[in-house]
């Protein structure tokens, strides 16, 4: 094994826990230094000011670095190993956006400037408004939503605003795959829709025939990701298009899965009506442990004035904002995650027309070699040629073994990768999903098929504890029962739960 | 660049695929639907030229500007010691922890970061982040309705214009009737009656006009009635101000911007939730527990997980799935570097730099509505078109706050300020404010 997501990032330094900042804290303590005041102190009297002091550490700088650098180093990443998590586009980040998101001409920008003073904020959003737009085949975007769940909501209250303003309120059910993200039912209902589940077909795709049968006047939309959760393009996407189409739905792309295809084909030309995209995938901006993201929409022209709003206009050479008419309203109290967008334009300029055309070829190339090499190893869920990501199954492994999906991504963690996303999509049994993306390369996408494999032998001898997986880790396995029971989320929840108990 | 891809490596993976191009990837893909030629965008630019690219934009910013603005954005000093620690690459490039064993570093960090939250505002639980300040009242406002299964909010008036904005396209009007109530003399009205139709309670502290007041008996009242009592807070000014728990909230909010994120033109920053355990179960987005493995070692693994939306779909509590992790461990880290003595100074200098230059502008002629009551941030009364007052102090070097209405500027002071900013912006005011 020579490559990215061997074991030479572990073990993630440790042995012993951590302690948490307030076990390290100490009276008088203290890292924080400010001006003398400069200004002549008088004595204020008001009723919300408070006599004692907030509780909070008190720790030196260096206490307070070492321990959050220790913190860091029990802490898988991208920059470590290989990051096969399938959905979730784990792709390497440029260091150089973050230098170009870091310069305080941007950072330090205060979100309720007027216009004048913020050309260069305004310009940004413009800017990637075009690149976005061309990529994904639609008319104009707003980057108001932080997130992708946030994105899907703002599509489907653009569904929702557009139906009301056309008289066409009967219209309340959306369609939703029963492969899709669980994000999209939970934002269908937060709009407040009635959600249908539309089955898929044993290709892995939407069911056509039962499509149509669940298809009718009350039709609102239709959400989708192609490539779907499985992996494969919807080959029959326009006849899937046509047929919402026809009942007055609309048609919205999850852009979950847009690395897939970007520089291949574009939802747009599809006959997608609406389209979020996450830039925190498919455009390379880190991930940040959770967050944050960016979850920009865009839309065919004729849905233009129902975004949310300001978005960024060039008219006679200077930038402005502008505020749709029948605006769905602000999904953000300012102007969406503007750092995170404006590292996303970075990226594309960085990869300009060469690298965006070949965007989607390569991760669908590193995909459809890792599956061809995991096929081998494990059962795929379709046999069918995959794009970005693919499905495979260990259900015949739990029948002969016990082995679970889950127990296979623990024991992936030992050989320093992290784990594919298991058990989603939630239609196929034991189900683990990976999404290699474009920037890892040949021999580590082996060394994952060859530690793969090495498991799967592991995992099957008699006397394997499967409970033991991970092995050499800081910690094994947590006891998920715990804090979901005593809801020990506070420090000192936990000692006071062992005293009581 | 990225992608690693030689000319040798595309033949072995070519023969393992017994394929003979990248095109022939695709041949499953309807012809209709493939871009013939690519895209129509320009060529791509080598690091050395986007520098210059990004220059000439960053050079439109007006971003010298000393800052008087806030509305829950503070040009507050952020350590070099936040900044760092928050861009290493294992807090960066990580996603969710969904594998606690390789996630304990930012399954820790946000542990750190709910039981901090927890204690700077006297709380029981935290979530892991939300969006903004914004978004977390409309997500707070959905728990109060879930838990009260009524359908009226109490919303004072003194909020975020854009927080209302957010709210109203968030929470259904055509089912939910938002009930906004106007300030008194920049304060909420105290004898405001609360009824039993109403499923919330929600009120800024300090109001957005920048005064404050003590809201302990409204929220008595409002609970008396059966109302979820929500606070947004300014969390910067928790080192002076009594602390919403202590005041009795059900759930507290923040836009947490001021503690470990710059002011980013707004975004990414991050919304706080935090609230009592008896809510647990409706709290929208991820939640982190402290737990033991089977050697007893101590472990922090995301629990609850039956309420969020990958589990639950369209039973979900919310649809939030990406929050705003990243700027949570920089508020993490930004309130233990403060300590308890550092975030009250942060406070303090800002409450005596403020009311210095409230009496300055007095002496001077001006007025300040809301003088005896306002902390950090008050209204300044200016003798012409605000609007322009505000485009010609930025000619004079400052940001001289946020547009109110067609009298009034929002004035924010913060410890950063200096006295000799806050002499010379009254001297600029003077020139440029004459009726």
């Amino acid at each position: 094994m020579v490559s990215g997501g061997n074991a030479s990032s572990l073990p993630l330094v440790g042995g012993k826990p951590e302690p948490t900042i307030k076990e390290l804290s100490s009276p008088g303590r203290r890292a924080s230094k400010f001006p003398k005041l400069d200004v002549p102190e008088v004595k204020i009297n008001h009723e919300s000011l408070k006599k004692e002091k907030a509780r909070l550490p008190e720790v030196s700088e260096h206490d307070l670095v070492m321990h959050y650098s220790r913190l860091a180093h029990r802490n898988f990443a991208v920059d470590l190993g290989f990051y096969p998590l399938g959905s979730c586009t784990m792709k390497y980040n440029p260091r150089f956006a973050d230098s170009i998101a870091s310069d305080s001409r941007f950072a330090n920008m205060h979100p309720s400037m007027p216009e004048q003073f913020t050309q260069g904020c305004l310009k940004v959003y413009y800017e990637i408004g075009n690149y976005l737009c061309e990529i994904t085949g639609m008319d104009d975007a707003s980057f108001q939503p932080p997130a992708g769940a946030s994105g899907e909501l703002t599509g489907l209250l653009i569904i929702k605003k557009y139906l009301e303003v056309n008289n066409l309120n009967h219209k309340t059910e959306i369609i939703v795959p029963d492969s899709a993200h669980g994000t999209n039912p939970a934002s269908a209902r937060m709009a407040g829709f009635t959600v249908v589940e539309v089955e898929t077909d044993s290709r892995g795709m939407v069911n056509i025939e039962k499509l149509k049968e669940i298809v009718n006047v009350n039709t609102a939309g239709l959400m989708l990701t192609n490539p779907n959760t499985g992996g494969l393009f919807e080959e029959e996407i326009l006849t899937i298009s046509q047929i919402i189409h026809n009942a007055g739905g609309l048609l919205y792309y999850d852009g979950a899965n847009l690395n897939a295809i970007v520089g291949a084909s574009r939802p747009g030309d599809m006959g997608f009506d609406i389209v979020h995209s996450n830039l925190h995938k498919t455009f390379a901006t880190p991930h940040g442990g959770g967050g944050p993201g960016s979850g920009p929409v865009a839309v065919k022209s004729f849905l233009r004035e129902f975004l949310p709003g300001p978005i960024a206009e060039n008219k006679d050479r200077k930038y402005n904002w502008y505020h749709p008419e029948n605006s769905i309203g602000r999904m953000h109290g300012y102007h969406g995650n503007f750092l995170v967008t404006l590292r996303a334009l970075v990226y594309m300029k960085l990869l300009g027309k060469e690298g965006l055309d070949k965007l989607g070829s390569y991760a669908v190339l590193n995909a459809r070699y890792l599956s061809s090499k995991v096929s081998k190893i494990i059962p795929l869920a379709y046999d069918e040629p995959c794009m970005h990501e693919f499905v495979a199954s260990v259900k015949d492994l739990k029948k002969s073994h016990k082995i679970k999906a889950y127990d296979v991504g623990k024991a992936l963690l030992d050989k320093g990768f992290h784990s594919p996303t298991i058990y989603f999509p939630l239609i196929v049994e034991e189900a683990l999903m990976f999404e290699p993306t474009e920037t890892q390369s040949k021999e580590t996408l082996d060394d994952l098929a060859e530690s793969l494999k090495l498991i799967v032998d592991d995992l099957q001898k008699e006397d394997t504890v499967l409970e033991d997986y991970p092995k050499n880790l800081p910690v094994g396995r947590p006891n998920e029962l715990i804090p979901a029971k005593y809801l020990t989320v506070n420090w000192g929840d936990f000692e006071l739960l062992e005293i009581t108990e | 660049m990225f992608v690693p891809h030689s000319e040798l490596d595309l033949k072995k993976m070519f023969d393992e695929l017994k394929i003979n191009s990248l095109d022939d990837l695709f041949t499953h893909i309807p012809d209709a639907l493939l871009l013939e030629n690519g895209l129509d965008l320009p060529e791509s630019l080598s690091e050395l030229e986007s520098i210059d690219y990004f220059d000439d934009i960053a050079a439109r910013n007006k971003s010298e500007l000393v800052c008087f603005a806030g509305g829950g954005h503070y040009d507050v000093y952020l350590p070099q010691t936040v900044k760092s620690l928050t861009m290493r690459p294992e807090f960066m490039t990580s996603y969710t922890p969904y594998q606690a064993e390789i996630s304990q570093g930012i399954l820790q960090v946000l542990f750190e970061f709910q039981s901090l939250v927890c204690d700077l505002t006297d709380m029981e639980l935290a979530n892991a982040s939300l969006y903004d300040g914004a978004t977390s009242i409309a997500e707070a406002i959905s728990v109060a309705i879930n838990k009260t299964k009524r359908d009226g909010v109490v919303i004072s008036s003194g909020l975020n214009p854009n927080s209302k904005e957010v709210i109203n396209t968030l929470i259904d009007r055509n089912k939910f009737n938002l009930h906004y109530v106007d300030l008194e003399n920049y304060l909420f009205p105290t004898n405001f009656e609360f009824d039993d139709t109403q499923a919330a309670f929600v009120v800024s502290y300090p109001h957005y006009e920048g005064s404050c007041q003590d809201l302990t008996m409204l929220v008595e009242r409002a609970k008396e009635k059966g109302l979820v009592t929500i606070c947004y807070v300014d969390p910067s000014m928790l080192g002076v101000l009594t602390t919403p728990g202590q005041m009795g909230f059900d759930i507290i909010v923040a836009e947490g911007q001021s503690l470990g994120s710059p002011l980013s033109f707004g975004g990414p920053t991050v919304g706080w939730f935090a609230t009592k355990k008896e809510f647990a179960r409706l709290v929208p987005g991820r939640l982190i527990g402290e737990s033991r493995d089977k050697d007893g070692n101590k472990s922090y693994v995301m629990t609850l997980r039956a309420r969020e939306q990958d589990i639950r779909r369209e039973k979900a509590s919310s649809n939030i799935c990406t929050n705003q992790t990243l700027n949570a461990i920089g508020s993490a880290i930004h309130l233990s570097w403060l300590g308890p003595e550092g975030i009250y100074e942060m406070g303090y200098h800002a409450i005596q730099k403020a009311n210095y230059m409230r009496k300055q502008l007095i002496k001077n002629g001006y007025v300040i509505p809301n003088d005896d009551t306002s902390l950090r941030e008050f209204l300044l009364e200016v003798k012409t078109d605000p609007s322009e007052v505000i485009s010609k102090m930025g000619d004079k070097g400052f940001l001289a706050g946020i547009l109110y209405d067609e009298n009034h500027i929002l004035v924010a002071v913060t410890e950063k300020r200096k006295k000799i900013e806050i002499d010379n912006y009254i001297e600029s005011l003077i020139e440029v404010d004459h009726g």
